[in-house]
């Protein structure tokens, strides 16, 4: 565990307050880790995911003794210190060649893990096509009806999303919208159903390839509002085939997964729950309807008059009651002579 | 003129910016993200993989542009700016969710009268040194007084009465009674904290005690009468560890099953002796199941009647 710092001047305590739990968060910072014999192509691989990472990103490239299923301890260490959420680890070893592991925290703590095997990997250089301004949001095109109903493809896609497109922004140049990062999954066996736990699907060296490209947009006129999209590969191309994989523990996960509670602001958008009898008029001014159920008037305390007393051969419930009946009859008259 | 075949022709030649799909494609506008669900095309994967990830990349893409171009968009300095929607895909934070801080009794008090919070400047005029002066710290306007080297006095002064003192004393108390302010606020705090978690405690323990006294009856809870607005009630859900554990982690879940069978601490009958011989049976078996004070009773009275047989 690291010391609880102090801040002792001005400029080390924004330091500190920029480091705290906000409730919109910034994009994530990954931290690429080489391991202790990484091995040319995973080298290249993290060189490259890097470059489409960065700013936000950390290289750690002096060898790192780390084994993330094993002993996570480094990687929370770091995560803390360097106030980094996702690593990325490459590790090449006789039983698991060319390894690449993906981890995610959550509050410097290990949320998840996948790790990919990199069965093909062919680098930027070797497209001679314009590539994309370093900086710049990609948008990102997943395709495999797996990602919406195997947990591998879930958490993947969970994870390459919030590693490449985690931050929430308000706003978007159009103009600045470059390259589409592409993540497709191969066809499952003949035998294979996409169902959780289906035949064949629970064995990872039979699970389907994921086929991950990068791509520059060109915009073409189309004589419409919306261009036509026109697609450069731009590279790095990766082929990836899963192996590992540490499940989030569910309470942990559930802590990750609170929101905020919605702002004014947003309900007045009409985000989140639908509220009833909710509405925001023209001044932006929030009004709700209260429904009061049918008064009674006949118990309304009005002046006190000697004449208005009820006699003593009477009992009290007896006059309310008959001046109840009337008024409840009174509307079903007229509306009958209507 | 009839231009309608002229624009038909040249539409004909444009691209077309459609997108075609089985199953309509999923776009999260707020993420720029598409997901294509529809299943992968076999033939034209394994003919030319490279050509079909990039049509089928496309089409999303297209369909994603569609989307965002339906957003409003504003002019600007710099090109064309759409509003995004808030993501609709769930994704985990990193770090937790901040918690809110516990407002003081100013703050509560001005929340209260509607004052609105007035950031001081540092800095303040000086009319006399006609500068920008500090307003605390060194040289600090709060310090004008102090340093002073001439002060007015009224004519009844007391002869030992020193301005500059007095005004040094005031500013201490002032830096003290905020120090006092600022400790009670953050006491305030602690306290407050401490009695939501007291709070959420005894709501826990209340919520046992109301399920152990429903299964407390002769029937278990079964036959008992419900009550309206009565939950029904939720066992603890089974968890298991999972079949493959490390090596140091089974040695550990292992030795903490040996303590608790070893030691002496945690052995049930205290009373069982030594190894070798089980004293409590062995009573049993002597006094013949009379119990030890019996056969000690007996025991003394056989010593007396031999001594007196041996008087006579």
């Amino acid at each position: 565990m690291l010391r609880t710092i102090k801040p002792r001047n001005a400029r080390s305590k924004r330091a500190l307050e920029a480091r705290e739990p906000k409730e919109v968060e910034d994009a994530r910072t990954a931290i690429f880790v080489r391991g202790t014999h990484a091995g040319e192509v995973v080298q290249h691989a993290m060189k490259e995911l890097m470059a489409l990472k960065k700013p936000n990103a950390i290289s750690f490239s002096k060898k790192n003794d780390v084994r993330p299923f094993e002993d996570a301890s480094s990687l929370e260490f770091w995560a803390q210190k360097n106030d980094a959420s996702i690593f990325v680890v490459g590790q090449s070893t006789k039983k698991r060649p060319n390894g690449l592991v993906m981890v995610r925290t959550f509050d410097a703590r290990v949320l998840d893990m996948c790790e990919f095997g990199v069965d093909s990997f062919v680098s930027m250089a070797a497209f001679k096509t314009p590539k994309s301004t370093p900086g710049h949001k990609p948008m990102m095109h997943f395709a495999s009806e797996l990602f919406d109903s195997h947990p591998r493809y879930i958490q993947l896609k969970s994870l390459l999303l919030d590693m490449f497109n985690g931050e929430v922004v308000e706003s978007v140049y159009l103009s600045g919208l470059e390259h589409v990062i592409s993540v497709t999954v191969g066809p499952l066996l003949p035998n294979q159903t996409t169902t959780v736990g289906g035949a064949g699907l629970d064995d990872p060296k039979q699970l389907p390839k994921v086929h991950v490209r990068t791509y520059t947009v060109k915009l073409v006129s189309s004589g419409t509002r919306v261009p036509r999209v026109e697609l450069t590969e731009m590279g790095p191309r990766l082929d990836l085939s899963l192996r590992r994989w540490q499940e989030a523990d569910p309470e942990m996960w559930k802590a990750a997964m609170r929101r905020p509670k919605m702002k004014k602001q947003d309900v007045e958008k009409g985000l989140g729950k639908r509220k009833k009898n909710i509405e925001v008029d023209e001044m932006g001014d929030m009004r709700g309807r209260v429904h009061v159920g049918k008064q009674d008037l006949g118990k309304l305390q009005t002046r006190k008059m000697k004449g208005l007393k009820s006699r003593g051969g009477d009992s009290d419930s007896d006059v309310h009651g008959g001046e109840d009946d009337e008024e409840e009859d009174g509307p079903h008259r007229k509306r009958l002579r209507d | 003129m009839d231009v309608s075949d002229l624009l038909a022709s040249h539409s004909a030649n444009l691209p077309s910016t459609t997108v075609d799909k089985d199953t309509p494609l999923d776009v999260d506008i707020g993420f720029l993200t598409v997901t294509d669900p529809n299943p992968i095309d076999q033939e034209s994967y394994t003919a030319n993989l490279e050509e079909y990830l990039q049509s089928t990349a496309r089409d999303g893409i297209q369909a994603l542009l569609a989307a965002l171009y339906a957003l409003p968009i504003h002019p600007s300095q710099d090109g064309p700016l759409a509003q995004l929607p808030l993501p609709t895909t769930p994704l985990p934070r990193a770090k937790h969710l901040p918690v809110s801080k516990q407002p003081t009794k100013w703050e509560r008090f001005a929340a209260a009268k509607g004052i609105q919070k007035v950031r001081r400047e540092r800095k303040i005029w000086d009319e006399e040194k006609q500068a920008w002066v500090a307003r605390w710290g060194r040289d600090g306007k709060n310090k004008e007084k102090e340093g002073q080297w001439i002060h007015q006095v009224k004519a009844n002064a007391a002869v030992d009465d020193d301005p500059s003192q007095q005004a040094k004393t005031a500013r201490k108390a002032r830096v003290a009674k905020n120090e006092r302010q600022r400790l009670q606020n953050l006491a305030l705090a602690e306290e407050a904290q401490a009695t939501r978690e007291a709070r959420t405690q005894r709501h826990a323990d209340i919520d046992r005690t109301l399920a152990s006294t429903r299964i407390s009856t002769g029937s278990m809870g079964k036959f008992d009468k419900q009550l309206e607005g009565d939950k029904k009630m939720r066992g603890v859900k089974r968890k298991f560890d999972p079949a493959e554990a490390s090596v140091e982690q089974e040695k550990q879940t292992s030795l903490a099953l040996l303590s608790k069978l070893e030691g002496e601490a945690k052995r049930t009958r205290k009373d069982k002796g030594d190894d070798v011989l089980n004293v409590r049976k062995a009573i049993r078996t002597v006094s013949k199941g009379k119990g030890g004070v019996a056969l000690g009773r007996e025991t003394a009275q056989a010593g007396k009647s031999k001594g007196k047989r041996g008087k006579r």
